[in-house]
């Protein structure tokens, strides 16, 4: 039995150092030069570098990836927010009888494979004239964000504590004063957490962006891949560099989410 | 709740109208697409019918890339749910309180990380001479090379293998989380039968569990069905064919090869009309 905890105790802390040593490693390449990660045996022990992190930042392609990506995305969750917000508190609060049917439509858009969304896409956003630019990637991704948000503030709304909202009814609320000024304060910790998902879920997207830019509205991840298509002939630490930026926006929002996520099933316990 | 509110119209109408629209307009213009014959290289097409769909059941690329979808929805959904089972069962028996926060905290990070990053970090890592993931085998057998992505046999884990990491760390926290929701009495009693460690989990915790369980299978399901730019970025559908999906061949067809756009949409029509029929099957038998 204590030998059974000890391979027990190794297997976690090896599955640990799993998760996030090969991203570690890959930071650890981003400062080093060409010399020092093109061996045999790994080197830990280098002279660090700044090159490749400043190579990156001075690239006019990097900076336009970054640009779209922050513009597209965050343009996207707003909408999102805007339209998936108030829809998610009403079916939470006012259920009839499509509530079901509602809920399920939203889930069932994630069933649709990205490529069947994204061949029609191209050819009508050609048609219009609207290929390659900015406004096709944000209407296509307020698709993603105003169903994710919906279908997560749903529950959120639903955990409010309904005495709360029925005592500022008998205050004299209206129903918009109710979800402006209680349902949304209280439901903040978790809505917030929705929202930060739905970025970081555009954020990583590719292959819609991959199929909707040529050239001017291309997201970070399309720059990053296309680093790399120039064969492995491009120095590795810049490479390691691209995956380094393109990674740090998501992480940021490393205790937002893990918060999130302990809220979610401290409800379920009650 | 007042029962007279213009509140439920005014809040959920025009977003289901704009979702629709987002939706419908799409999926139907891909039904159409799949019905003429467009390529990429002219604005001249004609309507073809079904011939795009009565070309894909004599071509073997197809039948190769849904062969290969089928298995990468397999091997990844089942490794994800073993590898989440597991170690979620493990920090709920051997972690303290504190470390249980540390390891799910890192637990999460891979699944945060945009899969093109996640994809190009395994790359390097299972390059053959200078990859870190490769090194413990060159150390071990004095310099032999293993190249996990250019062998059409070990190709499509290797990748599996990325996606595993992202999804299976994670869903491991959850099982954690659902293990610590359940009530604290039937673990006791049955550890008062002298059960082990292994038969509670077994036959106590897991089947108290078994819904939310299925559940996130069923999430994986769908998330496996995103498996596009892991595979684009680490072998390109290669060696050969060997790790070429659906969405992978269409793209290729679409836009790589040949421009055949109309051909490409017939492909994900059908993957389309396939995952929309089984998961709304899967997830109404989860509901009830």
């Amino acid at each position: 039995m204590r030998l059974g905890r000890i391979v027990a105790k190794a297997v976690l802390a090896f599955a640990g150092f799993l998760a996030v040593f090969p991203l570690l490693w890959t930071a650890l390449n981003s400062l080093k030069n060409s010399v020092d990660i093109i061996t045999r045996v790994p080197r830990l022990v280098f002279t660090p570098t700044l090159a490749n992190i400043s190579y990156i930042l001075g690239r006019d392609s990097v900076i336009t990836g970054l640009y779209n990506s922050v513009i597209a995305c965050g343009t996207a969750v707003l909408i999102g927010v805007v339209l998936g917000l108030p829809a998610a508190y009403a079916v939470a609060r006012y259920p009839n009888r499509w509530a079901g049917d509602i809920q399920f439509f939203v889930l069932s858009l994630r069933f649709l494979p990205p490529v069947a969304v994204a061949i029609p896409l191209m050819v009508i956003w050609l048609q219009l004239g609207l290929y390659d630019t900015l406004p096709a990637l944000i209407v296509t991704y307020s698709l993603l964000t105003i169903s994710v948000i919906m279908w997560l503030a749903i529950p959120a709304f639903q955990s409010v504590p309904k005495e709360i909202e029925e005592a500022a009814f008998v205050d004299g609320y209206g129903a918009y004063a109710v979800f402006w000024r209680i349902a949304l304060p209280v439901a903040a910790r978790s809505l917030i957490g929705a929202v930060a998902f739905s970025f970081v879920l555009v954020w990583n997207e590719f292959l819609i962006a991959l199929m909707l830019s040529s050239s001017n509205a291309k997201t970070l991840p399309i720059v990053a891949s296309e680093l790399s298509q120039q064969g492995m002939n491009v120095p590795w630490g810049i490479l390691n560099a691209s995956v380094v930026l393109l990674s740090l926006p998501p992480l940021l929002f490393l205790g937002v989410l893990s918060g999130f996520l302990n809220s979610v099933f401290r409800q379920k316990k009650t | 709740m007042p029962r007279r509110s213009s509140l439920p119209v005014t809040f959920v109408v025009p977003t289901l109208v704009i979702l629709l629209i987002l939706s419908m307009v799409p999926t139907l213009y891909a039904i159409i697409i799949a019905l003429q014959n467009r390529e990429l290289s002219s604005t001249a097409y004609s309507w073809v019918w079904f011939s795009n769909f009565v070309d894909l059941f004599s071509d073997r690329r197809f039948l190769n890339a849904v062969w290969v979808s089928v298995k990468w929805e397999v091997v990844t959904v089942v490794a994800t749910m073993v590898v989440a089972i597991g170690l979620g069962v493990l920090m709920f028996e051997v972690a303290a309180p504190r470390l249980r926060n540390v390891y799910c905290l890192l637990f999460i990070i891979p699944v945060l990380l945009p899969r093109v990053s996640a994809a190009f970090v395994w790359k390097f890592a299972y390059h053959p001479l200078y990859g870190i993931a490769t090194y413990p085998y060159r150390l071990l057998t004095g310099g032999l090379i293993f190249d996990p992505l250019s062998k059409p046999s070990t190709a499509l884990f290797a990748v599996a293998s990325v996606d595993v990491w992202q999804w299976g760390l994670f869903f491991a926290v959850i099982v954690l989380k659902l293990l610590e929701t359940l009530p604290p009495q039937p673990i006791e009693a049955a550890r008062l039968d002298h059960a082990k460690r292994w038969q509670i989990h077994a036959y106590v915790t897991l089947p108290m569990l078994k819904a939310p369980l299925v559940s996130l299978m069923f999430v994986k399901m769908i998330e496996s069905l995103r498996s596009f730019d892991l595979i684009y970025v680490m072998t390109r559908g290669g060696p050969g064919v060997a790790t070429e999906t659906l969405d992978m061949y269409a793209f290729s067809q679409g836009f790589i090869e040949s421009g055949k756009v109309s051909y490409a949409s017939a492909m994900a029509v059908l993957m389309m009309i396939a995952t929309v029929i089984t998961f709304t099957m899967l997830w109404k038998r989860v509901q009830a």
